[in-house]
């Protein structure tokens, strides 16, 4: 560790740590754009500069490394005075469009001319035009005339993603990001350019324009599209989910995610989602009903069957403190060994992109397995499905994966499963009706990852707890709440209080503007 | 009086072939220097004094010496992006003395244990190029280049690199993000490029005149070399003489000769009826001296620095009272706006910022607070880059504003020049 | 669609052995392109190399449009080239430009009807010793007044 002082306290900094990191572990607020922690030392925007004890020149942190006993001071007149004027550099040619811009409210630039009070910009002539509404793919869109050439997006996709599609073009003031003839930037990681993006330059297709940013409220949660478990924050309001940003865990997805992850949280609006209980017997239509009631009718009809003909068919979208429950109380109410689980396409399990995004697209296979291994559970599929011929089989539960798109055998799999006489499908999207043979039929509404607390295990056994639940579709239990109503306790044990923010999913019901 | 050690043949045309080359004494000087230890050769390259004669005027063998001291590989680069505008002395010994920097490069190579160096050249400069690469290909021939160069076991390979136009590259990162085939944009220092360099390996990047000099110095010692200069500014330089002097080009005359003489002797003076009212002595970013300032200069890298202005490259810009200051700050503040390479913010934005003010000016357009706001941001650009092209845009600007101010101010006043016959309105880019 | 000639071909790929890496090659083959297309570089042009070189079209056209020898629009048979800077603005080749694009009927960075001249001001080409001085194509014409620029333009 190397001692140094910073702005008059004294800390103890790693060996080779650099000037700007040392701030970050003071907790010391240092102006900078183009340094980032994850990406190579720009060292170009120069806003960053402080005075070291015996210099005379004022150095930028992000590339002046921290030596024994260094004193480091960003509060002198001559660094705030660089830092003015630095600042009046980045603000001459910027459209100072805040009003109108999505980045207004989280904005490096704008913070910081708040700070200096530089409500406008100190050149009288006219400002250099650049290009606006540059559609840079699917989810990105470009403003240059706001871009203050940070380089950050343009390092990450050359040293991150290593697709290269993003430059610097032209020299000077000149200067502008993009790609070559206006290529579409449609790598998977590509909405990380925008998290990145210190300012309004870069901005998401689908955020732009449908919320200032201090209307919105932030929750922690785990992404569920594999198994690596990216930790992310989610952006939300009463008005329902409006983006999902990486949150920076150094074990697991550092400070990235992919644009794939992200859409899942779109796919929690109530327009994709089982909303109530179903059910049906035969060639009845559908009833809908109350989950509650429904979930009991269904675990009385389980019940009626001989015990040791039900089973119980998992996959790895769920909790730990879910299978658990479930287990325990199949267990102890049916007496039944017949625990079975599946998971989507075997040929792409162990696929992995080189970044983040792994072919299995299951967020806790590890937990299932573990809880399987410990319970014994080695019952294979072709053994469920003989005995479902043969009729030793004759009640299924099944806990069908919350994003059965994963899956691509999902309605052929639960066709199969339909051959039982009793079948209790706990799902949270719509099943349809071709996807069942006729019989006894239940279906259970379950929440999605945001609105239920517990565990995912990801790949390599990290432990990630999905952070404060929101209410999205009122009437969805979890698996733990289905495994209460089969043990009959639930009248004895109400859930308990979810602490849910009582949110109306909305999601994307107002149209795209635009590209 | 000029001194041609350096250029004492440069007037034979023969000279730029190797046979002319050779028989006014050409590579004898690699034939002794490749007997000695390389540490020897640093020595005596030390020990003369030379100063880069690029435009820092950083000494050569100092510089060598930041090498790590490891056998690992590196590389030297011979920097003939002469792009500093007033400059030309580079593209007379390209053109008229290839094989003294080939044999220059040879020398410094094996002294610094470098078995590849590229010699980047500018775009235009495509004369230069050819001859260069007969020349290189004629020492290959002779056994000058390649694999065990005269039997002394020393293996070196040299090739030239065009430029494609972009003044930033004389930068030395600049210089070697462009070899690698990049956006010519200097790089952060730390780490320098003794450390690392091209391709991240330790580089050594030397000015043509400095590495051509080297070969001067192998001959005839560092002593003979120090007889001429001061004690801080030995030897002898070329010097470009351009603007308004009778008899403009390249000449050699030892550090320390006054300014004054090499403009009125070596130069011819100015035209009939002219005055002086200024010169720029170091190529078009040193600031500018007036005309009383010039009568006390000397050409030394110390006395420049007394008068708060660089010897540069050794390009001296003579100015005659014909000329209207504010419209040659123009035409500079536009070349700078035109290169900036565009990474850094102060120097992106001020640049153009600079030349907006002073077009604002030249229009009739100004008011007498831009002037302030020249001097204002040109000051807050400096030492606040990667490289030096922002300090570079903002010496002239502060230097002809500070003063030449009444020119300016006349300007803003009357919306016209205050020299006779100078520009009304924006004539220019 | 632009293709590089065998010949070109050939020179692209030798150059990206020529250097250490091969990126280093692209300055050099931009410049073998432009040949190969009638002086200027287009976004087809850009888009063969990056196939050809097998790298980013991004670091092409990075390269491409941050040196001003690449040129970004058709130019004429004959590109002209006039230094305006300092000490070339001193002794008159602001207005030797002037005269040239007066003489020839055409306008900066524009091609003259009969695609054979196109004039463009630029910056220091290393000629400030024998100024006024403009280049042709490789070619350096120093020492000119706007007469014998006009001369030597007429009979290239």
């Amino acid at each position: 560790m190397l001692k140094c002082t910073i702005n008059g306290k004294q800390y103890a900094v790693p060996e080779g740590a650099s000037i700007i990191e040392a701030f970050k572990l003071a907790g010391e607020s240092l102006a900078h754009y183009c340094w980032h922690p994850a990406l190579s030392v720009a060292g170009v925007c120069r806003m960053c500069m402080v005075s070291i004890e015996g210099n005379p020149r004022l150095q930028i942190a992000c590339n002046t490394m921290v030596t024994e006993g260094m004193v480091i001071s960003n509060q002198s007149h001559a660094v705030k005075d660089s830092v003015k004027w630095v600042l009046d550099f980045h603000l001459i040619n910027h459209p100072l469009d805040c009003p109108i811009c999505d980045q207004a409210g989280e904005c490096g630039l704008q913070d910081q001319y708040m700070m200096f009070g530089k409500y406008t910009p100190e050149m009288a002539m006219p400002k250099q035009r650049k290009r606006k509404v540059v559609s840079l793919g699917d989810r990105v869109v470009l403003d240059s005339e706001r871009c203050i050439l940070c380089s950050r997006c343009v390092r990450f996709t050359e040293e991150i993603t290593k697709t290269h599609e993003l430059g610097i073009f032209h020299r000077g003031d000149r200067s502008e990001i993009g790609t070559f003839n206006d290529r579409p930037l449609n790598n998977n990681y590509s909405l990380n350019t925008v998290d990145i993006c210190p300012v309004g330059a870069l901005t998401s297709k689908k955020f732009r324009f449908r919320q200032r940013v201090w209307f919105l409220k932030e929750k922690k949660s785990i992404c569920p599209g594999c198994c690596t478990g990216c930790n992310i924050k989610v952006s939300y309001n009463s008005k329902g989910v409006f983006r999902v940003k990486p949150d920076c865990n150094p074990d697991v997805n550092g400070y990235w995610m992919c644009d794939e992850g992200r859409d899942l949280c779109e796919k929690t609006q109530s327009v994709d989602r089982l909303l109530k209980g179903m059910s049906k017997y035969g060639e009845e239509k559908w009833q809908e009903g109350p989950a509650l009631k429904f979930a009991k009718q269904a675990c009385d009809d389980l019940s009626a069957l001989p015990s040791s003909s039900v089973a119980l068919v998992l996959t790895a979208q769920h909790t730990c403190e879910e299978f658990e429950a479930l287990i325990q109380s199949f267990k102890s109410k049916f007496k039944s060994k017949k625990v079975y689980y599946w998971v989507n396409r075997p040929e792409d399990f162990h696929k992995f992109d080189g970044l983040l995004l792994r072919g299995d697209r299951n967020p806790n296979t590890v937990g299932l397995l573990q809880i399987l291994e410990r319970e014994g559970f080695k019952s294979t599929w072709s053994e469920l499905l003989s005995d479902l011929s043969s009729g030793a089989t004759q009640g299924v539960i099944v806990a069908a994966p919350e994003f059965p798109s994963f899956y691509p055998d999902f309605s052929e799999k639960l066709y199969e499963l339909s051959r039982a006489k009793v079948l209790t499908c706990l799902t949270s999207r719509p099943i349809k009706d071709r996807e069942l043979l006729p019989g006894q039929r239940w279906l259970i509404p379950l929440k999605s990852f945001l609105e239920k607390e517990g565990t995912f295990i990801n790949y390599r056994g990290v432990q990630q707890k999905l952070g404060t639940p929101l209410e999205l579709v009122p009437d969805a239990m979890t698996l733990s709440d289905f495994a209460r109503i089969l043990s009959g306790d639930w009248l004895e044990r109400q859930v308990e209080p979810l602490g849910s923010q009582n949110v109306i999913n909305e999601f994307m019901k107002t149209p795209m503007r635009g590209l | 009086m000029e001194v041609k050690l350096l250029s004492e043949h440069y007037h034979h045309d023969d000279f730029r072939e190797i046979s002319g080359y050779q028989k006014r004494g050409g590579y004898e000087a690699l034939k002794m220097a490749l007997k000695k230890k390389p540490q020897e050769i640093i020595d005596e390259v030390k020990n003369s004094g030379l100063r880069g004669r690029g435009g820092a005027g950083f000494p050569t063998g100092i510089k060598w010496g930041f090498l790590p001291k490891n056998g690992e590989p590196r590389y030297l680069l011979c920097n003939a992006d002469e792009g500093e505008p007033g400059t030309f002395k580079d593209r007379v010994i390209l053109e008229r003395a290839p094989h003294q920097l080939i044999e220059g490069m040879i020398i410094s190579a094996f002294a610094i244990g470098s078995h590849k160096s590229y010699i980047y050249i500018r775009g235009e400069y495509v004369k230069s190029r050819k001859i260069l690469e007969k020349a290189i290909k004629e020492a290959y021939a002779q056994g000058f280049l390649g694999e065990n160069i005269l039997g002394s076991g020393f293996k070196h390979d040299l090739d030239v690199y065009s430029g494609a136009g972009a003044y930033i590259c004389g930068e030395e990162t600049a210089l070697i993000s462009s070899l690698e085939g990049k956006k010519g944009q200097p790089t952060l220092k730390p780490p320098f490029p003794a450390i690392e360099g091209y391709l991240q390996k330790p580089t050594i990047i030397n000015n043509v005149e400095s590495l051509a000099s080297v070969t001067l110095i192998s001959r005839i010692g560092s002593q003979a070399y120090r007889k001429y200069g001061t004690e801080k500014s030995p030897g002898t330089k070329l010097f470009s003489v351009s603007g308004n002097v009778c008899k403009p080009g390249t000449y050699e005359v030892p550090l320390g000769y006054p300014l004054m003489d090499l403009i009125n002797v070596e130069c011819g003076g100015l035209r009939t009826g002219r005055s002086l009212k200024a010169v720029i002595p170091g190529g078009s970013s040193a600031p500018v001296l007036t005309a009383e300032e010039a009568q006390k200069a000397f050409l030394t890298y110390e006395s420049m620095a007394e008068l708060k202005t660089m010897l540069g490259s050794g390009a001296v810009i003579v100015i005659d009272d014909s000329n209207c200051m504010v419209d040659l700050l123009h035409v500079l503040t536009h070349f700078y706006h035109h290169e900036s390479c565009g990474q850094c913010t102060p120097c992106r934005e001020g640049t153009g910022w600079l030349n907006k003010l002073c077009g604002t000016l030249m229009s009739g357009q100004g008011r007498l607070q831009d002037i302030e706001l020249m001097d204002q941001v040109a000051r807050n650009m400096m030492g606040r880059t990667i490289c030096a092209l922002s300090d570079a845009a903002a010496g002239p600007v502060i230097s002809f504003v500070s003063k030449f101010r009444s020119e300016f101010e006349f300007f803003v006043r009357e919306g016209r020049s205050k020299i006779k016959g100078g520009p009304h309105a924006q004539m220019h880019h | 669609m632009f293709r590089l000639s065998k010949k070109g071909l050939e020179f692209v790929q030798s150059e990206m052995k020529r250097y250490e890496t091969k990126r280093s090659a692209i300055i050099p083959a931009l410049y073998c392109a432009q040949n190969e297309n009638d002086g200027w570089i287009s976004q087809d042009v850009i888009a063969h190399l990056s196939e050809v070189m097998e790298l980013p079209a991004s670091q092409i056209h990075e390269v491409f449009e941050f040196y001003t020898m690449f040129n970004k629009r058709p130019v004429g048979k004959n590109h002209v080239q006039v230094c305006c800077n300092i000490s070339c603005a001193m002794n008159g080749g602001r207005e030797l430009a002037d005269h040239i694009l007066k003489e020839f009927s055409v306008n900066e960075n524009e091609v003259t009807s009969d695609g054979k001249l196109s004039v463009s001001r630029v910056e220091c080409l290393g000629s400030c010793g024998t100024a006024p001085m403009m280049q042709v194509n490789d070619d350096y014409y120093e020492n000119l007044t706007p007469e014998r620029a006009v001369e030597i333009l007429k009979d290239l």
